[in-house]
């Protein structure tokens, strides 16, 4: 009586941790009587034990961990290096002098400010893409219906405890792991774990030594479709097959993003430079007898000139925009890095279930009067049909519509047929679906029609048997109709005749071959088979009101007549074909990687093209040729598809080779941790991995991979935690469009960060020069700031709204390990030439300045010890006139507003040359609005800081007469041709010296 | 990154052998990229130059373009000394020998004997007088002779009697000048409305007066009499305008010389001194504009 108690699972290396707890579970016979349940008491007592029946959420990181993680790293860290610096400038100022100059502290103030800013900017836009993700929640809280101490109670899901007695019924989630002890037609879909969309029907019996297999376990967070079922708990929580696999993508470590990569490469290289630059010339200068603190003030100069203290909010924002344009077209980013990441992605791992497929399962084929007919599959039922006029296709239909239990949900009569709601398992709502759809009124029909007794389906009989009175008024015919659907060779074998053309005909070998062929070409093609037989029960034998006895039939089930097949598959989305078609010519490879069986997956990958038209596989290949498999050279095959029970035999080599050596690859019936190892094989060869998926079997690669993607409607919330963007609609075209954007977000940031590296070279060098020539500074740190953090913002912001060169989605991807975001041809293109042609402008404008007040550039070399002297309150000029220290002082400030101001003009010239990397602008054109509002914007802006009254004692900045603005427009002129003319050689000798040493 | 590959990546990347590039390019390679960055830089120099050029042709050799920031003149003295102080000790030669140097090596220029020449140097009389308009700077008369001004009239402050500039004694001078502004003419105040009771005395003729005081209110009666040395005891108008370095190399500018005669001993004085006139402006941030402050700290111990 009791043995159902007994949980008798062998051990099942499933996942690593294994799941032999299960049969170790601690419940004994004696805590619970069979019909009433636990004890409440019992029930606290392993809730206390046990914990609540809840995953346990991932662990994320303390919010105060990742600001500091944004306030401390990339560039911050050189920032901090510098306001430290300042600090201790002028605390050694401040214990020295009665009246330090508050400069160092001032900067100091400025560059702390700057981090923070920075770091807060970037930990909400952060913030802001993590909110997105709780708005997917699920707020409402699970119910269960449990009994204890012989009551139903409904209570929190939460609150179940190992050795309950639950409830299921369809419809219902399950609430934990359950072993079934009564089951009434109850099916559950195991879809998000297995990724099997067919529902599985759940029996007390131990069927299979694998506990997924098994048809008396049931699982957590699965969804129970039809029937009900009572079980008693086993797991819950964590431990639950789902909390296995929760914890299994928790556990993995991710990698950096593809652009974090990038990123920190570039960074490298910059603080490389300026901790080199800013310590050799902090020797230097010690070396030039300059005291310790000039020197660790022109320490601090040049950190601040190097670092682009602007360019990482740059990155963020172009990267949140892009993100914001995909979130438009349904691609929801999590991950702000991500955005990039699927423009490097270099193979997509698709699951097959929701994503390339409607999910939903639609009647394909038929066949009747010994025919093939085509449904339509089409979402939009754009596709062709069928002639419907046929008499055996009436009976066809009456037999599918009334031995169907599924039926429309209430209330949604307005709606089109396929976007109705149905209650029932996925094949009868797709009869019901195509019916509805081809004669109409299948409610209508029922009512006609009433059931007297139903034999339901179960995999020992494999057939269904529904009788139905059929009262035919009008011919006064009192008969009853059986209908019958199953599986089509047990339907075959049960009957004797065939209707063809509205007609009876003897089942003969010409038929029964004809029925062979259609049902063979069918299977081939991946669909889900089921055969329709019907008899009209003769009066005589069954008069009206029979009894019909369902446990022990005692009625006609054989020498029926055969009316024909229906064909069902979950078609492929209309705009998937396309879409692998894209990515194919974008040289991205896709992979199917599917829980489903192997003729499916392949059918439906022939269907998108994953498979493309004229690539065979290897037993394409040994069927055309007529010879075993083994005789098969595999090299002849581009195609394979390939079992998870081969995939589990296979060494890593076999592994890489058949990774490595076919294109268009299928995995069939693969288990959470074989698309984890198929994940890691595409890496270990190089490729940046997509991919997509919405179980929570999935999980584990959506976490692998370089960049996951979830499913938002069909995905489940483990899935959607693991990934790193989802798609809104669910299909796979959306991803099309995210690659589209990645790779343009990718060539846009090279060209925001050549111009705002560009400017650099005109912060750096005045520095230099002050130390090594002795003139009078340039330009300050302060309107270095100006620059980095004011007017290079927008213009940088700008590039990320260019449009593409040339079309993106035709060339290859990037290879990660040669195609850099920052190459040394940027780093020659912005420090060794525009910037060398800035900073040329930039003194230009300086020297003007000082010769039109009276200082001519040749008096100018070596004046700096008596410039920068404040008891020196006489110093001559070229004229002979004589200047105290703060004439001098706002002369030296102005030439700095006039070096800032040229930087911007020069930059103007720098963001149009920066526009495009081979076309000339007249090709690409201004079409780019944001772009121009950036001209005029850090126009305005520094015209306003030049002009702006209060602006000498805030910032130090003074009004510029007007003919110093066109100081440096010869050199911006300069720039622009010079960068035409490099492009028009790259243009005319592809793959030239200069596209060679200068194409970034 | 060629760090990232296997151990000999740096070493390899350094110098490859097999393909013999140095630090990633072969020998050929580095030459035409190094003599492109040759040529290019050359021409950017030459384009620098050349617009340089331009600038020079553009500016005047006798006069700068802008002179907004350099006038008003300031008000500079000598010897300066680091934030504006004279610390001494009247007993310690060494403490206060940098200063009476300065003094002297400045005073050097004025000496009787170096303003002989007759073509470069003219009198322009012991009192104050008009402004001496030597013709317009850019008419072709040349170099324009200067006035002469000689150090005796700084008194005892010249040096020629007291080497020691007074220091010594406790009763230290400073020679104050208003800086050279090309064709600047300073005007005397028209008024006495701005110029402080005590000053007004001071106000005469032909003569930008300076005055002298204490610049804190606890300080009053410590400083005791200032004497000032020189034509008018102010900047007389007859050595304005100047013109320039090349029209006038050697103009010397009329100097003022301030003589504390009975400072108190021991403590921190601070002695503001202000130029008066109408184009004589004072500015918050620039203490040199047309005044001065200096604090003052003699030991006698």
């Amino acid at each position: 009586m009791h043995t159902w108690v007994a949980i008798n699972l062998p051990k099942y290396s499933y996942l690593p941790g294994e799941l032999h707890a299960w049969s170790t579970f601690p419940i004994t016979l004696t805590d619970i009587k069979l019909l009433d349940g636990l004890t409440n008491a019992k029930a606290a007592e392993y809730l206390i034990r046990d914990g609540p029946n809840a995953l346990t959420p991932p662990p994320t990181t303390p919010e105060w961990i990742k600001f500091c993680r944004q306030l401390f790293g990339g560039f911050s860290v050189l920032l901090w290096t510098g306001a430290i610096l300042c600090f201790l400038a002028y605390a050694i100022q401040a214990a020295t002098e009665d009246d330090p100059a508050g400069d160092n502290l001032y900067l100091g103030i400025v560059l702390t400010a700057v981090v923070v800013i920075t770091g807060c900017f970037s930990y909400f836009q952060e913030a802001k893409s993590s909110k997105i993700m709780e708005s997917f929640k699920n707020m409402v809280p699970q119910q269960a219906l449990v009994i204890r101490e012989g009551e139903k109670v409904q209570i929190n899901a939460e609150e179940v405890v190992g050795g309950d007695l639950v409830e299921v019924k369809g419809g219902d989630r399950i609430p934990a792991d359950i072993r079934v002890v009564s089951a009434h037609g109850c099916k559950v879909d195991n879809s998000s774990l297995t990724g099997e969309s067919e529902p599985q029907s759940r029996s007390p019996d131990c069927t299979h030594d694998n506990p997924l297999e098994t048809r008396n376990l049931a699982f957590f967070s699965t969804n129970c479709v039809e029937g009900t079922a009572r079980g008693i708990v086993i797991c819950t929580g964590d431990r639950t097959v789902m909390g296995r696999i929760a914890t299994l993508t928790s556990g993995l470590e991710t990698g950096k993003t593809p652009i974090a990569k990038e990123i920190e490469h570039f960074i490298h290289i910059i603080t490389g430079v300026a901790v080199f630059l800013g310590l050799t010339f902090f020797i230097l200068a010690i070396i030039l007898g300059y005291s310790w603190l000039e020197a660790v003030i022109f320490l601090i100069g040049i950190i601040v000139a190097n670092v682009p203290e602007g360019l990482l909010a740059t990155v963020t924002v172009c990267l949140t925009l892009t993100a914001k344009r995909m979130a438009k077209k349904n691609c929801l980013v999590k991950n702000l890095e991500a955005v990039e990441t699927l423009g490097s992605t270099s193979t997509i791992c698709s699951d097959k279930t929701g994503t390339l497929t409607q999910n939903r399962m639609t009647v394909a084929h038929m066949w009747f009067d010994n025919q093939i007919h085509e449904a339509d599959t089409t979402e939009d039922q754009s596709g062709a049909s069928f002639d419907k006029s046929s008499v055996t296709w009436l009976s066809l239909a009456r037999v599918a519509a009334l031995c169907n239990r599924a039926q429309f949900k209430a209330g949604q009569d307005q709606l089109p047929i396929l976007k109705r709601d149905v209650a029932g398992d996925a094949s009868e709502s797709a009869l019901l679906k195509c019916i509805e759809l081809s004669c109409g009124a299948v409610r209508a029909m029922r009512d006609k029609n009433k059931k007297v007794a139903e034999i339901p389906f179960n995999s020992t009989n494999k057939y269904q048997v529904s009788h139905r009175l059929y009262y035919r008024c009008d011919l006064n015919d009192n008969r009853y109709l059986l209908v019958m659907k199953g599986a089509p060779e047990r339907i075959l074998d049960r009957c004797s005749t065939i209707l063809i053309q509205g007609k009876e005909q003897p089942m003969d070998e010409e038929l029964k071959e004809s029925f062979q062929n259609a049902y063979m070409e069918l299977g081939g093609l991946g669909e889900r088979v089921l055969g329709f037989c019907h008899v009209m029960m003769p009066e005589d034998q069954y008069p009206k009101g029979f009894a019909f006895d369902t446990d022990d039939v005692n009625f006609q089930t054989d020498n029926l007549c055969f009316v024909g097949l229906m064909s069902m598959i979950d078609p492929p989305r209309a705009a998937v074909p396309d879409a692998v078609g894209k990515c194919r010519s974008a040289g991205i490879k896709v992979i199917m990687v599917t829980g489903d069986h192997p003729i499916t997956a392949k059918a439906i990958a022939k269907g998108v093209g994953i498979i493309s038209e004229g690539n065979e596989t290897v037993e394409d290949i040994a069927a055309r040729l007529n010879i075993p498999v083994s005789q098969v050279n595999p090299r002849d095959a581009k195609a394979c598809v390939i079992h998870g029970t081969d995939l589990k035999d296979l060494s890593q080599d076999q592994m890489d080779d058949i990774l490595r050596n076919h294109t268009e690859i299928v995995f069939a019936r693969t288990s959470p941790q074989q698309k984890l190892i198929i994940v890691e094989g595409c890496q270990r060869l190089g490729a940046i991995v997509a991919v997509t998926g919405d179980g929570v079997n999935d999980s584990p690669a959506l976490k692998k991979a370089d960049i996951g993607v979830a499913m938002g409607i069909s995905g489940s919330d483990v899935s959607k935690q693991a990934a790193d963007m989802i798609l809104l609609d669910d299909n796979f075209a959306s991803i099309v469009t995210g690659v589209e954007e990645g790779r343009l977000i990718f060539d846009n940031l090279k060209k925001s960060i050549a111009y705002t590296l560009t400017s650099n070279i005109p912060e750096i060098t005045p520095f230099l020069l002050f130390i090594i020539v002795n003139i009078p500074l340039p330009l300050g740190t302060i309107t270095i700031l100006c620059i980095d953090l004011g007017t290079d913002m927008v213009p940088a912001i700008s590039l990320a709204y260019e449009a593409a060169e040339s079309d993106i989605m035709k060339r290859q991807p990037r290879n990660p390990f040669r195609d850099k975001l920052v190459n040394e041809r940027l780093i020659s293109i912005a420090y060794g030439q525009i910037g060398m042609i800035q900073a040329l402008g930039g003194f230009f404008a300086y020297f003007v300045i000082l010769a039109e007040n009276g200082f001519l550039p040749t008096q100018l070399v070596g004046i700096r010890l008596n410039w920068d002297d404040r008891s020196v309150n006489d110093l001559e000029d070229s004229y002979g006139q004589q200047w105290t220290y703060e004439q001098r002082k706002i002369v030296e400030f102005t030439c700095h507003t006039a070096f800032f101001v040229s930087i911007v003009v020069v930059q103007w010239a720098d963001v149009i040359v920066c526009k495009t990397r081979r076309n000339s602008v007249f090709q690409q054109g201004m079409r780019n609005k944001i772009l121009i509002f950036g001209l005029f914007e850090e126009t305005a802006l520094a015209a306003f800081l030049s002009y702006c009254p209060g602006m000498d004692v805030a910032l130090r900045m003074y009004p510029l007469k007007p003919s110093w603005w066109f100081c440096a427009f010869p050199y911006s002129f300069l720039i622009f041709v010079y960068d035409e003319v490099r492009k028009l050689l790259i243009r005319r000798n592809p793959g030239g010296w200069v596209e060679r040493e200068t194409y970034y | 990154m060629p760090s990232n590959k296997d151990d000999g990546g740096w070493k390899k990347f350094l110098w490859d052998s097999e393909k013999g590039e140095l630090l990633g390019r072969t020998g050929g390679s580095w030459f035409k990229i190094i003599a492109f960055y040759i040529v290019f830089y050359g021409c950017l120099a030459g384009i620098f130059i050349g617009t340089i050029q331009a600038l020079l042709l553009t500016v005047s050799n006798y006069k700068p373009t802008w002179q907004d920031r350099v006038a008003p003149p300031g008000l500079s003295h000598t010897p300066r000394s680091e934030k504006s102080e004279v610390f001494y000790n009247r007993n310690d030669p060494e403490t206060y020998l940098p200063y009476t140097k300065a003094l002297r090596n400045f005073l050097a220029k004025y000496g009787e004997e170096l303003q002989r020449d007759q073509m470069k140097f003219e009198d322009c009389g012991v009192d104050p007088a008009e402004y001496k308009n030597r013709g317009d700077l850019e008419s072709d008369i040349g170099i324009r002779k200067a006035c002469r001004f000689s150090r005796s009239l700084m008194g005892p402050c010249s040096g020629t009697e007291d080497p020691d500039f007074g220091f010594k004694d406790g009763t230290p001078c400073l020679i104050v000048k208003l800086n050279r502004v090309v064709n600047f003419l300073p005007k005397p105040p028209s008024s006495n409305e701005s110029i402080p009771e005590e000053a007004q005395p001071k106000v005469q003729p032909n003569v930008v007066p300076i005055y002298c005081t204490n610049k804190r209110e606890e300080d009053a009666g410590k400083i005791g009499e200032i004497k000032y040395y020189g034509i008018g005891a102010g900047f007389p108008l007859q050595y304005y305008p100047y013109y320039g370095k090349l029209l006038h190399p050697h103009y010397l500018q009329p100097l003022v010389a301030l003589q504390f005669t009975n400072l108190t001993m021991n403590t921190d004085l601070r002695i503001e001194c202000k130029v008066f006139g109408d184009n004589i402006m004072y500015s918050d941030k620039d203490r040199y504009q047309g005044r001065f402050d200096v604090k003052f700290s003699i030991t006698s111990l």
